[in-house]
């Protein structure tokens, strides 16, 4: 009793116990499992971020090696009203949206083939595997000097490193399907097409999703890469010449918008997964 | 004139190959018979072929020798004349309830409304009303092995095929989903054969037991069970229940032990 009564009087008005519920509230609230709280969870690390950032540039005073986060927000308005970032995120987002739309479709329709036949996978999984570890983003100067600076090198380059994510994860999601629900199928006289659409490729789907997600954080790295070693526009353009005139606000800037790009992807398809597998979580 | 045979398994053998190595020889001459409307358990230890025996009565795996009647009609493969309630989760995750009790009738070609309408039936036979919606991981076990009977009944089987479908419940489940079985085969009047290695269930549960030897499996015995009906849980402690539950015992008792020692 005594003790209690001596730490109310250090705050007056709040006592210690309902200060301590509140944080212990505001902990929960993190930690439980619903969108708004996801959301604010996103919000909170960026705030972190933020806040790490701004303390990091005072201590760090060479602007062309880091400028506090008000001076990249001020870069950005300037490259919006200028018109730039439209000009920029039309040719990103065009190129990038589009190979990343086609290398799902091919993705999956690769692991289906590879999936439905044994012999393919087997002779066609070491080839995929290689084209799969040699790091394709070292053949951009290659496919530029084929298909030339613009749409069509960027859009392969992306499909190249984009796509192999897709086609391994639904061999492996479709490879994956319970035997237990197929043979069920089978004793209520499925036909083959009936176990596909109503067994194996429900079971992949979530699979297939979170290679998408994979293939999007990728998509972001080729498209970048792409637009460095040749465009006229595009974020990766719009970077590498900030960085030639050591404008790091701009270059930051930039960063960020893909950053963002990256996050926004990924969380949607997350949310996805978690809608198409809520069996998986519990 | 007695009722006529609703199964009938003759000179039944099942062999299974291995490339480079000897074949299994799983069952041997399995022959017996089940009339319509029965209750039929077959016991064996484990490795006695009553799980491959079962798959092949449904039409899963094909016999090496001899054949299945359904109604004088040979099985050839999967049918509409048998349904089968596995043993484990053989649920789709992603169906709710209603939906999977519905699935063997929408794999038919049933409209969704007319096989949801029928599902519905099964849903308050088997006790699940109220948990149409819901979706099989958010059920325990036992309501689990309910949707996975209900499934099975929906589709309107001449005959009932149960492949231990308790294994994975506790005891005290277990006993009340038996009581639910029981109930349920008496309200849907079913030809119902079920696998177990539990002697109590089977003998608590059926009009007749099938003993299995271990491998290659044949019938050891058949035991009938004069227990009078509707049989409650008190049966189980009665000396006529335990003395049919020991003679089955006996007779897989050191089969029983071999497999404990040795698993092939």
């Amino acid at each position: 009793m005594a003790k209690k009564d001596l730490a109310a009087k250090h705050v007056p008005g709040i006592r210690a116990e309902d200060r301590w519920r509140l944080v212990r509230n505001i902990y929960d609230f993190f930690e439980r499992d619903s969108q708004t709280a996801a959301v604010a969870r996103i919000l909170l690390s960026m705030l972190c971020v933020l806040v790490v950032w701004k303390i990091a540039s005072l201590f760090v005073t060479n602007r062309l090696l880091l400028v506090p986060p008000e001076d990249v927000a001020r870069a950005l308005i300037g490259e919006v009203r200028r018109g730039a970032m439209w000009t920029n995120a039309t040719a990103t987002v065009t190129a990038v949206g589009s190979s990343f739309v086609v290398s799902v479709i091919v993705g999956v329709g690769i692991g289906l083939a590879l999936a439905s036949s044994r012999l393919l996978s087997l002779t066609g999984g070491p080839v995929l595997s290689a084209l799969n570890s040699i790091p394709i983003i070292a053949l951009a100067p290659l496919f530029i000097a084929w298909l030339g600076l613009g749409f069509a090198s960027k859009f392969v380059l992306v499909l190249m490193v984009a796509v192999f994510p897709v086609v391994v994860t639904t061999e492996a999601g479709l490879r994956a399907a319970d035997k237990q629900l197929i043979e069920a199928a089978r004793s209520f006289n499925a036909t083959a097409t009936q176990i596909f659409t109503t067994v194996t490729f429900p079971f992949a789907l979530p699979f297939i999703v979170s290679g998408i997600r994979v293939a999007w954080a990728r998509a972001l790295v080729g498209i970048v890469v792409a637009e460095f070693f040749g465009s006229f526009a595009g974020f990766g353009f719009a970077i590498l010449s900030a960085s030639q005139t050591f404008d790091t606000a701009r270059v930051l800037g930039y960063v960020i918008v893909l950053g963002v790009m990256g996050l926004l992807g990924s969380v949607l398809l997350e949310a996805l997964e978690h809608r198409l597998a809520p069996w998986r979580q519990e | 004139m007695s009722a006529p045979f609703r199964l009938r398994i003759e000179n039944l053998d099942k062999t299974f190959t291995r490339p480079g190595k000897p074949p299994i020889d799983a069952l041997r001459g399995i022959a017996m018979s089940i009339r319509e409307g029965e209750f039929v358990s077959i016991v064996g230890a484990s490795g006695s072929g009553k799980s491959t025996l079962l798959r092949i009565i449904d039409g899963l795996l094909p016999a090496s020798a001899g054949a299945v009647y359904v109604d004088d009609q040979p099985v050839t493969g999967p049918g509409r004349d048998r349904a089968m309630a596995f043993q484990q989760d053989s649920l789709l995750p992603w169906k709710t309830v209603i939906e999977n009790v519905a699935y063997g009738l929408r794999l038919g070609g049933t409209p969704r409304a007319k096989a949801h309408a029928v599902a519905q039936r099964f849903v308050d036979l088997t006790g699940l009303a109220g948990f149409e919606n819901s979706y099989p991981h958010q059920l325990s076990g036992g309501m689990r092995q309910r949707v996975n009977i209900a499934r099975a009944l929906a589709v309107d089987p001449k005959i009932l095929l149960l492949d231990e479908p308790f294994a994975a419940l506790d005891a005290q489940t277990r006993e009340i989903m038996q009581t639910e079985l029981l109930r349920i085969w008496q309200e849907s009047r079913k030809t119902v054969l079920l696998i177990t290695h539990q002697i109590d269930e089977a003998v608590f549960l059926s009009e007749y037991v099938v003993v299995l030897s271990a491998r290659p499996g044949t019938v050891r015995a058949t035991i009938p069970v004069p227990i009078s009906r509707p049989r409650s849980l008190d049966v189980k402690r009665q000396p006529e229940f335990l003395a049919i539950v020991d003679r089955i015992w006996k007779m897989i008792e050191a089969e029983v032990r071999a497999s404990l020692t040795f698993s092939p």
